[in-house]
């Protein structure tokens, strides 16, 4: 089953939430956080071939406060850090978190000997949802990112998974 | 070639002590003449300048009024920490926008503990941010430049890192 | 348009366009002293994706760095691939066969259109439409098809190696590739100039914005699109030819008015001229290996070393400094777009704010490129 950020109230109803879970994961919106090369795949999965506006996702707000996803895609770096944190500070309940390209998940190609800039994963910040691997990662990849995002809110997977051979 | 000549010309007039100029062009290994300053002519195809300028620091700011009036833009500004020698480099690229073209290297060194060179940003606009990154990855303080603070690195970084010394 | 208006340098706030922004293409901030709706002073800030790409080059070896190159500008990543092999071929003298540069020159210039239309989605979203996005982002995957056919990434190429290119091209490529010019020809009069470059809002929104003489280009060391919309005719594939460029007839656009609709048709007329320039390379393309004989450690002799290529955003040059080691010295990456970054503090004086953002779309920006 999967967890969500919903704080848990005196009274529960089972049916409700599961609509709600059902609801906030069919349409979740992001927010237009590209920092670096992962941005253009994200752009191109807002495009009309891979198109994420069949999943729900499709209207990237640029204000946190009205943004349920945040995928941070492109490296973080410590003059950054703190905008970052804010950002993700600002973002109501319930909220979740995309790591989406190497440098997100642990500073990529940039975890170095000699690094003295760049903060070696956005999980160091803040806790992550889903990791998307790839450098940078290929838009089927970002839809399978939320896709997964969706299993975790709700507990079920809407699309079979596609076995390779 | 015209520019070059033109340009070796205008700028030996600060070098009257350099010694007879040597051309580095053509096949073969040739030894560069250790020489204190002086103009020195390039191979274009191998080494990508026309000429090799090396100053002192006070000759900078003139070299620049030169390169500005004969219509050339500054391309780049790099620093070179030679650690063995315990000096650092400051390289300036002129190049020219249309017309004949002629690109310029020019290079001075300061000591390493004290690295202070005069700047050019009051004739090319261009030297300012370049500059303010020498700066910040070296150290090296530029005299009377308008805003000489970090660049790239978050304004309360307390270190140099494209020194040779420095890992972090 | 700039309405010359009398500036109250007392009654001011500060506004910061901040690192996470919608038209700011990466994560660049401003900080805006405004006076009203009209700007006072413009300072951009920079650094905040700064990722020591100089650092890494002198620590590396020489092939280590070819995957950095296609991280900074990953728009036109095959040219700043391009820029680096070749100056490690001029320092090491390492010879590049025929073919080998005919296939460098039609990926690059088949690089150049598509980023030349994701600027012109992205300048078009900045001033409010997202239509031109779809349309422009359709022509781009064809491009990034045939090119993953042969490099095997979509957008950060690592396919020039020292010594020529590490793959060769196939049938079916250079037929995709003549499919697609044939396409995008046939779409451009319509779908790119009458419903946008002949569109009654963008000439509004976009002529006698944001002038820049030919003098400022020249004293802040701007060049590419943003030198040849003032005037400059300066290319260096013409004024200093590299690769196999002096092969080709193709022309060189430059407009005179410096504003930003001078250099939106500069773009335009760029992209048609590459593709003349891939159908000549096609036309021509010779038989032969892709890879030149190449030491397997390279350690060029002692010696400063300075090599330009034309990018999409403008004159890209590698400053290198070899000690005869298997690493370099010291690398200076002389990226286009700092430079022309830097004349915006002078030219956003007294503009509209969204006039300000109207002409910082047209400088065409990508901010890892200036952050390195």
């Amino acid at each position: 089953m999967g967890e969500e950020n919903v704080p848990s109230s005196i009274v529960q109803f089972a049916q409700l939430d599961s609509l709600l879970n059902l609801g906030r994961a069919n349409s979740l919106w992001p927010m237009t956080f590209g920092l670096a090369c992962c941005a253009i795949e994200m752009m191109c999965t807002g495009g009309s071939r891979y198109d994420i506006s069949r999943f729900g996702a499709e209207v990237f707000r640029p204000s946190p406060r009205q943004s349920d996803v945040m995928i941070v895609a492109g490296t973080i770096n410590k003059k950054l850090e703190l905008a970052v944190k804010t950002l993700y500070d600002q973002m109501p309940e319930p909220k979740w978190v995309i790591a989406m390209g190497n440098c997100a998940i642990s500073g990529g190609p940039f975890k170095v000997k000699e690094n003295y800039n760049v903060v070696e994963g956005a999980d160091k910040l803040f806790p992550v949802d889903v990791y998307i691997p790839g450098c940078p990662p290929r838009p089927e990849a970002l839809l399978e990112g939320i896709m997964t995002l969706e299993e975790k809110i709700t507990g079920k997977r809407r699309w079979p998974r596609v076995d390779p051979g | 070639m015209d520019m070059r000549e033109k340009i070796r010309v205008a700028l030996a007039e600060l070098f009257p002590e350099s010694a007879p100029l040597v051309h580095l062009e053509g096949e073969g290994d040739q030894e560069v003449p250790p020489r204190e300053s002086g103009v020195l002519v390039t191979d274009f195809t191998k080494h990508g300048s026309h000429l090799d300028v090396l100053c002192r620091p006070d000759q900078v700011v003139p070299v620049a009024h030169i390169m500005d009036r004969e219509g050339f833009f500054l391309e780049a500004i790099a620093g070179v920490d030679w650690l063995d020698k315990q000096q650092f480099e400051v390289l300036y690229d002129y190049n020219r926008l249309g017309g004949e073209h002629c690109r310029v290297m020019v290079r001075t060194r300061v000591p390493r503990n004290e690295p202070v060179v005069p700047t050019i940003s009051a004739i090319f606009p261009a030297a300012d941010w370049h500059e303010r990154e020498t700066f910040d990855f070296y150290g090296i303080h530029f005299q009377d430049h308008p805003n000489l603070i970090r660049i790239l690195l978050p304004e309360d970084a307390d270190f140099h890192p494209l020194c040779k010394d420095y890992m972090p | 348009m700039t309405v010359p208006i009398h500036l109250r340098h007392d009654e001011t706030f500060v506004l910061n366009l901040g690192p996470q922004h919608p038209a700011t293409h990466g994560v660049l901030r401003v900080k805006l002293t405004m006076d009203g709706e009209y700007i006072v002073k413009a300072e951009p800030v920079l650094g905040y994706i700064h990722r020591m790409h100089e650092k890494m080059a002198e620590c590396g070896t020489f092939a280590q760095f070819m995957p950095n190159t296609a991280r900074m500008d990953y728009l036109h990543a095959l040219a700043f691939n391009h820029g680096w092999a070749l100056v490690v071929e001029k320092a090491a003298g390492i010879e590049v066969p025929e073919r080998a540069e005919y296939i460098r020159v039609i990926t690059v210039e088949l690089n150049r259109i598509a980023s030349h239309l994701l600027w012109w989605a992205a300048f078009l979203l900045d001033l409010g439409g997202f239509t031109p996005l779809l349309y422009a982002f359709d022509d781009r995957e064809k491009i990034i098809d045939l090119l993953e056919r042969v490099t095997g990434s979509r957008l950060t190429y690592c396919y020039m190696r020292f010594g020529g290119v590490y793959n060769d091209i196939d049938e079916e490529f250079i037929t995709g590739t003549r499919d697609f010019i044939k396409r995008l020809r046939g779409r451009m009069p319509r779908l790119y100039h009458d419903l946008v470059t002949h569109n009654i809002i963008l000439i509004k929104r976009i002529k006698d914005i944001g002038i820049i003489s030919a003098e400022q280009c020249r004293r802040y060391g701007a060049t590419g699109p943003v030198a040849r919309g003032s005037g400059i005719n300066y290319d260096i594939r013409k004024n200093e030819p590299y690769s196999v460029y002096p092969e080709f007839d193709f022309d060189v656009p430059v407009f005179d008015e410096g504003d930003s609709m001078a250099r939106y048709m500069v773009r335009m007329h760029e992209m048609e001229q590459s593709m003349r320039i891939i159908e000549q390379a096609l036309d021509k393309l010779p038989d032969g290996p892709v890879m030149g004989k190449s030491p397997k450690v390279l350690k060029p002799e002692a010696g400063y070393y300075y090599s330009a290529v034309e990018t999409a955003r403008g004159s890209l040059g590698h400053r290198l400094v070899c000690d005869g080691g298997k690493n370099p010295y010291k690398l200076k990456l002389r990226s286009p777009t700092f430079s022309n970054l830097s004349l915006y503090g002078e030219v956003a004086e007294g503009m509209l704010l969204a006039d300000a953002l109207a002409f910082m779309g047209s400088l065409d920006l990508v901010i890892p490129e200036i952050d390195r």
